[in-house]
């Protein structure tokens, strides 16, 4: 066969690369129904099967809030927005200390307790869990699985080419540009994510102006903490400014004065406040004191005096130990036990900065305080063997 | 807030690649004692349900999960577990989720989760040459600990058998691919088979016996060839 021959056989092979590709374009597709179960030799099929093996993971990890009472309020909200598709969605509340929540297309919602922690009330609750069940809705996951595999399938035709034409690197160009492509889409995805959980939380009667507000107060904190540069190439998301405004001028649309528009604050109170300490406690563990500096003051402004907030004010610089530090953190414990509801450890805090600081007596006396507010502390005998040493 | 792809994990993907650097050595086989023997008697072994996942290969070099393939060779595996391990005189004793459920049935998933685990640091240490470890270089000494004795105190079972088998097949498109590359004369890989298992001691979670297999070829989608994938990974097992 002469070389012209060769050539032409592998064009031929690998333009049928296009045609054996199976299954259609990428691109919208019908809504899941409800009980809906994919057939079991299709590609949805497989991303199912994948997602109960990360779920079986989830089911029995030690990261999981079995939490009841926690458990039955963020599910309540997930039903009455998912209403006839309740009965498939799974609800997964995971301990760690930043904001996401995720769907996959099996039908399995994690909800990290950082969410828990800086949403102010239900409704942005509603906004967020509505968003996750668009990407349930829609099927993105599958669309997103279908748009890598065409993007890839035509990156890797591109680069067998470019490598036998000698161009290696035009290859993993290729590559690149398929990446980038296949997170424009994923960032397509989350637009629309986000305009129907705008409409579901309409429909259940949440102030739909609620949703921008997530966004800005995660914007200072991101501003404010030590990943402060987006990647802008790989984002996977649209940019904040842009999902402000856009949830913004929905919101504008969606509101009418004349309906009963609820927050819902107090339920989420009321579910939330309980686990708060524990975490605020988890935030700290980030050491990314600066940008928990900003959430704590967007907290205090939404509940002025809370004892509990400037107790962990006086945590943060405690901790950072900074130059003039020790003196903020004390002003913040001050003001916690001034408001008459400090949690018992702001005394046994206020005692070891007093310690590291030489000030025997005084350190003693916020030891003994502590010991009178929480006389069946676990750290007792320890905190009996300072007072000892102080004497 | 994104929707959860596949998430693939690192170990896995580090797994494959250290299976295909090894090669294809004489023989596999690892043992904790050379000269073990079981018990004389009746031997009570629990399969345990084997890790199988089948994925295709698509043009693009991307593994997508096949649900239908996957059921189907965790079936032919299984079976072939259970028919060659009662051929080499063994009482085998099908693994049973506990009736309580719960706090049980997780512990059973998460010593499946740590068999992955372990036997994946064991291909990486004990069949990579480069990255032997010099305290484990003479002897193989690796367990699942004790926590094993909840699955012999609820099954009676003396040993259990751990299976773990990753598969994928090449699309037609990849198949495509490869031949019009071929022809160019660029090698584009195709799909491949590996595995591993491990025979534990459920007194004291020992690996007594294990085995790796890496296979270009084989298919566990079907029972005849899926039997030869288990008669192959089950060689030299001192049972």
């Amino acid at each position: 066969m002469s070389g012209l021959v060769l050539r032409l056989a592998a064009l031929v092979a690998l333009a049928s690369v296009a045609c054996a590709t199976p299954r259609g374009a990428p691109g919208a597709l019908v809504d899941i129904r409800p009980e809906e179960r994919p057939a079991p030799d299709s590609d949805e099929a497989g991303l199912w099967m994948e997602m109960d093996r990360v779920e079986e993971s989830l089911r029995t990890s030690g990261h999981l809030v079995t939490d009841a009472s926690v458990n039955t309020y963020v599910r309540d909200v997930v039903c009455n927005l998912a209403t006839e598709y309740c009965g498939d969605i799974r609800l997964y509340i995971v301990q760690t200390p930043h904001f996401n929540a995720s769907m996959a297309p099996n039908g399995a919602m994690q909800v990290w307790t950082g969410l828990l922690l800086r949403i102010d009330n239900e409704a942005q609750l509603a906004y967020v869990l509505g968003h996750e069940l668009g990407h349930y809705l829609r099927r993105h996951s599958v669309q997103r699985w279908r748009d890598a595999r065409t993007k890839t399938n035509v990156a890797a035709v591109f680069g067998v080419l470019a490598a036998a034409a000698g161009q290696g690197y035009a290859g993993s160009l290729a590559q690149l540009v398929a990446l980038g492509s296949v997170l424009q889409f994923s960032r397509d995805n989350e637009r629309e994510a986000d305009e129907i959980g705008l409409e579901l939380m309409v429909k259940a009667g949440y102030d739909p102006r609620e949703a921008a507000k997530i966004w800005s107060a995660l914007d200072k904190e991101r501003r404010a903490g030590k990943d402060s540069q987006p990647l802008i190439f790989f984002a996977t998301h649209p940019p904040t400014d842009e999902r402000i405004e856009t949830l913004t001028s929905l919101a504008a649309k969606a509101y009418t004065p004349d309906r009963d528009w609820a927050d819902g604050r107090e339920a989420y109170v009321r579910a939330v406040r309980p686990r708060r300490a524990t975490l605020l406690r988890d935030d700290l563990r980030l050491r990314d004191f600066a940008r928990t500096e900003v959430l704590l003051e967007r907290l205090l402004a939404a509940e002025p005096g809370s004892g509990q907030l400037y107790f962990f004010q006086g945590e943060l610089y405690r901790l950072r130990n900074g130059a003039g530090d020790p003196a903020r953190a004390l002003g913040a414990y001050e003001r916690a036990a001034a408001t008459g509801a400090a949690p018992p450890e702001t005394y046994r805090a206020t005692g070891l900065v007093l310690m590291r600081q030489g000030d025997r007596e005084r350190a003693r006396a916020a030891f003994g305080r502590y010991l009178t507010e929480a006389p069946e502390a676990e750290d007792k005998q320890m905190i009996q063997a300072y007072m000892e040493q102080l004497r | 807030m994104r929707p959860l792809l596949a998430a693939t994990r690192p170990s896995l993907w580090l797994l494959s690649l250290t299976v295909a650097l090894s090669g294809c050595a004489q023989s596999t086989v690892l043992l904790r004692d050379q000269n073990w023997r079981r018990t004389p008697g009746a031997v009570r072994v629990v399969v345990m349900p084997p890790d199988v996942q089948v994925s295709e290969l698509t043009a693009g070099g991307l593994l997508e999960p096949k649900a239908d393939w996957t059921e189907s060779a965790r079936r032919h595996v299984a079976a072939a577990l259970e028919q060659q391990l009662h051929a080499k005189g063994t009482t085998v004793l099908p693994y049973e989720a506990p009736a309580s459920g719960g706090a049980d049935e997780a512990a059973d998933i998460q010593l499946i989760k740590l068999h992955d685990a372990v036997g994946g640091a064991i291909i990486v240490h004990k069949y990579v040459p480069a990255l032997a470890l010099p305290t484990k270089a003479d002897r193989f000494d690796w367990t699942l600990g004790t926590g094993v004795r909840q699955l012999q105190e609820r099954t009676g079972a003396d040993y259990a058998v751990f299976v773990f088998f990753r598969d994928s097949y090449a699309s037609s498109g990849r198949v495509a691919l490869m031949v019009g590359a071929a022809i160019l004369g660029v090698g584009v890989p195709g799909g491949r088979q590996v595995g591993f298992a491990s025979l534990v001691d459920l007194r004291s979670g020992d690996i007594l016996w294990f085995n790796r297999l890496i296979n270009p070829a084989g298919d566990l989608r079907t029972a005849e060839p899926a039997g030869k994938a288990v008669q192959n990974l089950l060689v030299e097992l001192p049972l």
